[in-house]
């Protein structure tokens, strides 16, 4: 389990001219679980979303499972196949069942048919915990519900990494285990993961390295152990700091 | 006595109703009291006389001894006929400008602003004159445009190829091929419809498509005009052009001006849906690996239809109105055949009431309709958050 998922060398990227991120240098390995924190406007989704390129970058090298993101729209749709997002906002298809959110994308873009892709949906549904709920709309959901939605939603296109964007930001405090439990299950399957999230019981619970971002850099790196306990820059302790002292 | 609420909520409309109820009455009178003064008969008698005038264009038989019954039928028919392509094509205008309008790409923008400012400002019935205007300056029909030998554009109209059957049974056909079609889209995608097991559903198909297939074939069977082929193709001969359908320029011109000038405003009407679309659902479905056509087909285009389906339905009914333009430049709708049988016949209360009624049961159908469309695909749900 050394394979290469995901490569990013000296990556830039610019709003106008408001630099975003600066000089971004990560290797993810196949199998990893990455936490991401940092506070608010430091470039974390920004990161991620670049990642499949909802978000351009302008210098550097992004290289997802050996395909290297460019201006080429083959390499785009498959680095997306392959790439889950999970979404602070869930951004479920609201005018679809739940069934329909799941088998939409395999059925269109994997070309699956319709009893394979409905069968694959029902596995996933069952996994995060909710196949009753399979042929309901997204808005009859809760949003812990949906948010799990999302997540079999991205299963169901069987992708190779999976990106998290904030995913329990939005929820409910009381539905925010029961979003971080199926979490912490894809961890135990194997997944790779790179998580954007505060939850740092999370983070210490199944991730295998913490990344620290302010104002567009990565400022430090490390196991979580090291990172909570003994972490070396000052702004990482400050911003530890605010974040646990609630 | 009037001191509760309720009691006073009654008075209101027992009053509203007096004073309605009061004019009704006392315009009646005065009516038939001045008709008769006049020594007009009033009454629906005359719709069986026949008219001795005949009409420009008719999708069924009419002749000059055909009663006014049935050149009212006729007016009906091409104020639907007109209105459906008019809306249809209006449609197919407005959702193109609509993604010109919402592109990133410069160019196509200004196509589309362009489009709307120059369009959405003129008013219809002058562009329904300037359609006319041109369609009738295009080539007699000797030297018509020919497309390829099956149709021709000429002054005298657009001839398209046909076949030789009655008028009443080709709107038998279409009406048996729209219901068909909007039957097949109730099947396939109403709710009630979605528990039924894949045989069940197979079978309900074929017996849609199967009743439509016989119902549509029979007609073209018995409508068949004897002793002629049965495919009616447009031929020049002489100075004029022969067999096939003629589509005349006052009907082309109107179904033109419905189409750019509708078109503009339902442009504007489907932008503000893609606008209103979450940015978070298309990214979600690019996210996913969709192409952009089906993150535009699946995604963008559902949710901005269910946003503006109410003000679409506005819109429709709206540019349904517009058909009653065919007076203007002399295509015989609905308005303009009613005002020819008033010039005629006299009978102008009457005829008035026909007309009234006429684009109210239509227009009511059509917002029937599309409030029901609009009622069984709105976003179900009160956790929706996009």
């Amino acid at each position: 389990m050394s394979e290469v998922a995901i490569q990013i060398r000296g990556m830039n990227k610019f709003y106008g001219t408001f630099h975003a991120l600066k000089e971004i240098n990560l290797t993810v390995q196949k199998g990893d679980r990455i936490v991401i924190c940092g506070p608010s406007g430091s470039g974390k989704s920004t990161m991620i979303r670049c990642v499949n390129r909802l978000e351009e970058h302008q210098a550097g090298v992004i290289e997802v499972l050996g395909t290297e993101l460019n201006d080429e729209v083959g390499n785009i749709d498959v680095i997306r196949r392959d790439v889950g997002m999970v979404f602070q906002h869930f951004n479920l298809f609201p005018h679809l069942t739940v069934l329909d959110n799941c088998t939409l994308s395999p059925m269109l873009s994997r070309k699956v048919s319709q009893a394979e892709a409905e069968k694959t949906a029902m596995m996933y549904l069952e996994r995060v915990k909710i196949p009753e709920q399979a042929e309901k709309f997204p808005g009859e959901l809760s949003g812990g519900q949906q948010q799990r939605v999302a997540i079999a939603r991205a299963l169901c296109m069987k992708p190779e990494i999976l990106l998290f964007d904030e995913p329990t930001s939005a929820l409910d405090p009381e539905m925010i285990s029961e979003v971080l439990e199926v979490m912490v299950e894809l961890a135990q399957d194997g997944m790779t993961m790179l998580c954007v999230t505060h939850e740092m019981g999370f983070a210490r619970q199944v991730a295998d390295r913490v990344i620290f971002m302010d104002k567009g850099e990565i400022v430090e790196e490390g196991p979580p152990e090291d990172f909570f306990n003994s972490p070396k820059e000052e702004r990482t302790r400050t911003f530890l700091q605010q974040i646990l002292s609630h | 006595m009037l001191k509760t609420r309720k009691a006073r909520a009654w008075a209101i409309q027992i009053g509203f109703l007096a004073i309605v109820a009061f004019l009704l009455i006392s315009s009646t009178l005065v009516a038939r009291d001045t008709l008769h003064a006049q020594g007009m008969n009033s009454g629906f008698g005359f719709l069986d006389r026949s008219t001795g005038w005949d009409v420009g264009f008719s999708l069924i038989e009419f002749s000059p001894f055909d009663t006014y019954g049935k050149v009212i039928v006729v007016g009906l028919l091409n104020t639907i006929f007109l209105g459906i392509i008019g809306i249809v094509l209006a449609n197919v205008v407005g959702l193109t400008i609509a993604v010109f309008r919402t592109s990133e790409n410069g160019a196509l923008n200004a196509i589309g602003t362009l489009y709307i400012e120059i369009f959405r400002n003129v008013p219809i019935i002058l562009q329904a004159f300037f359609w006319y205007a041109i369609l009738t300056h295009l080539p007699r029909p000797k030297d018509a445009y020919n497309l390829g030998e099956v149709a021709f554009v000429s002054a005298r109209g657009v001839y398209l190829p046909g076949l030789n059957v009655t008028g009443s049974s080709a709107l038998i056909f279409f009406i048996a091929l729209v219901l068909g079609i909007f039957f097949y889209i109730w099947f396939t995608s109403a709710r009630r419809f979605r528990s039924l097991t894949p045989s069940a559903k197979k079978n309900g198909k074929l017996t849609i498509v199967g009743l439509v297939l016989v119902i549509a074939v029979a007609a073209l069977v018995m409508g068949r005009i004897p002793e002629t082929n049965l495919f009616s193709i447009p031929t020049l001969k002489g100075l004029n052009i022969r067999e096939g359908i003629r589509i005349p320029p006052e009907m082309s011109a109107l179904a033109v001006s419905m189409a750019v000038y509708g078109g503009a405003y339902l442009a504007e009407i489907i932008r503000a849906g893609f606008l209103s679309v979450g940015k978070g659902q298309a990214e979600a479905a690019e996210a996913l690996g969709l192409s952009p056509w089906y993150v535009f087909t699946r995604v963008r285009l559902p949710l901005a239809f269910r946003a503006i389906l109410p003000t679409l339905t506005n819109q429709y009914v709206w540019l349904f109105k517009a058909t009653t333009l065919g007076i203007a430049i002399g295509f015989t709708d609905f308005f303009s055949v009613i005002s020819v049988s008033i010039n005629q016949s006299g009978q102008t209360l009457e005829l008035i009431a026909i007309l009234m009624v006429g684009f109210l049961v239509m227009n009511n159908t059509i917002s029937f309709v599309l409030n029901r469309v609009n009622k069984a695909i709105k976003l179900k749900g009160t956790q929706l958050r996009t």
